[in-house]
């Protein structure tokens, strides 16, 4: 298998998992560095110049919500799921589990 | 002193919308020290690595402002391939015509109309293709909510198959609308600066003055007549009866007053034929076969040529 290739389709396979990742991950506040370790120890490799600009277009589409904490030395901007984020990560979740159905039925099928 | 990371940010924010600048400042400063500390050692090492996989400035901060990374996208690319291509194919050789003819108007040498008509073609050739790209990228940055392209398409804007026996295109277009003018040009550039020049140092026209009278101008409304029917010809995109007869019809109306007036001594000045060093009468009994037999062989043939396309065209489509 010619690794460029596969590599192009698991990157357009993999391409809005990590809008739904952070739509779950942020139900707890947290900020964008963390944020970005957060997800790639959770297995969703993202680069920190994707994640950024991501959050604050989700922030503009009211999916997420923000506050600054200036608590610490160091002011960070903390976002959290809003209750319009947590419809559309429902939405996405059940989409996800009817592919999921409907791609394991696919390759049983074939199976046999 | 700045640093690194002062020079980045500010490469980041300098081009991202002035209400969102601070904002985005704090916070990518933030992320950015947490990288570096993160990293841990030698802080220079780690501010350089955090840099360097942030990547370029002006991508980050194209990806921001949610400013497209390419000059013109899929979702108007297509619009602006056909409109160049329309402009190339009809616009530029138009404009580059009409250029070749202004000069000949104004009597210029032969020198200067082919000079000057190819400096006008690269011109107005650069210039289309670059105010044509200038507009499209000013749309693609302008109208970020639309999502359907500009022209909408139907399944009635399909084009015809071309017939490879029968069809038209671009190849019969393009002579028609180059040579067609260049021929009128040309009558108009003999009568107005020719070879040879009289003894007050006029220019000595090769076609007799006097058919200016009705039969000059007859030639430029058939030369009309041909280029609207090569236009015709070319949106029909394959040759029908009616437009071979048309064709027919076009055709003895330039044979036949073209012959009768060969024949009569009509058409070639004597002081000009004179000039070229024909004795009286020899212009007339040398130039007249070869011309009737030109213009009866090219007529005829362009004529049948129509009624064997028109032929095979309805056939095909039975």
């Amino acid at each position: 298998m010619d690794p460029d290739v596969s590599g192009t389709h698991l990157q357009e396979l993999r391409r809005g998992t990590v809008v739904l990742a952070c739509l779950v991950v942020l139900r707890t506040p947290d900020y964008g560095y963390s944020l970005l370790e957060r997800l790639n120890e959770l297995g969703f490799a993202v680069d920190a110049n994707t994640l950024y600009p991501l959050l604050r277009r989700l922030e503009s589409q009211g999916l997420l919500s923000s506050d600054w904490n200036t608590d610490q030395a160091r002011p960070r901007k903390f976002y959290s799921t809003s209750d319009a984020g947590n419809e559309l990560a429902a939405v996405l979740i059940a989409d996800w589990g009817n592919l999921h159905r409907s791609i394991t039925n696919l390759d049983e099928g074939e199976a046999r | 002193m700045t640093t690194l990371t002062d020079r980045y940010i500010w490469a980041v924010t300098r081009s991202v919308p002035e209400q969102q600048r601070s904002d985005i400042e704090r916070e990518l400063r933030a992320s950015i020290d947490d990288d570096i500390e993160a990293r841990g050692g030698d802080i220079a090492t780690a501010e350089r690595e955090t840099l360097l996989a942030l990547g370029d400035p002006d991508r980050l901060a194209a990806s921001y402002a949610q400013r497209p990374a390419m000059l013109i996208g899929p979702k108007y690319f297509f619009d602006y391939v056909r409109l160049l291509r329309v402009l190339y194919a009809i616009v530029l050789p138009i404009t580059v015509v009409a250029v070749a003819a202004a000069h000949v108007i104004a009597r210029d040498g032969i020198g200067e109309i082919i000079g000057g008509s190819i400096v006008a073609g690269i011109t107005i050739g650069a210039h289309l293709g670059f105010w044509t790209t200038l507009v499209f990228a000013v749309i693609e940055r302008t109208d970020a909510a639309r999502t359907a392209p500009l022209t909408e398409w139907k399944p009635e804007s399909l084009p015809q198959i071309p017939d490879r026996r029968a069809g038209t295109g671009l190849a019969e277009l393009i002579p028609a609308v180059v040579f067609l003018p260049f021929f009128a040009g040309a009558i108009v550039w003999q009568q107005l600066s020719s070879v040879f020049q009289d003894a007050a140092g006029a220019p000595v026209p090769l076609l007799r003055p006097e058919l200016w009278s009705f039969w000059i101008p007859y030639t430029f409304v058939l030369i009309a007549l041909e280029l609207v029917f090569a236009v015709v010809l070319y949106r029909l995109q394959r040759w029908t009866w009616p437009m071979a007869i048309v064709n027919v019809l076009l055709n003895l109306a330039f044979m036949i007053p073209a012959t009768w007036l060969v024949l009569q001594d009509r058409v070639f000045n004597p002081v000009f034929t004179a000039e070229l060093g024909f004795p009286d009468g020899l212009g007339a009994a040398v130039l007249a076969p070869v011309m009737v037999l030109v213009f009866l062989g090219a007529g005829i043939g362009d004529a049948a040529d129509g009624i064997v396309k028109a032929r095979r065209a309805s056939l095909a489509s039975r």
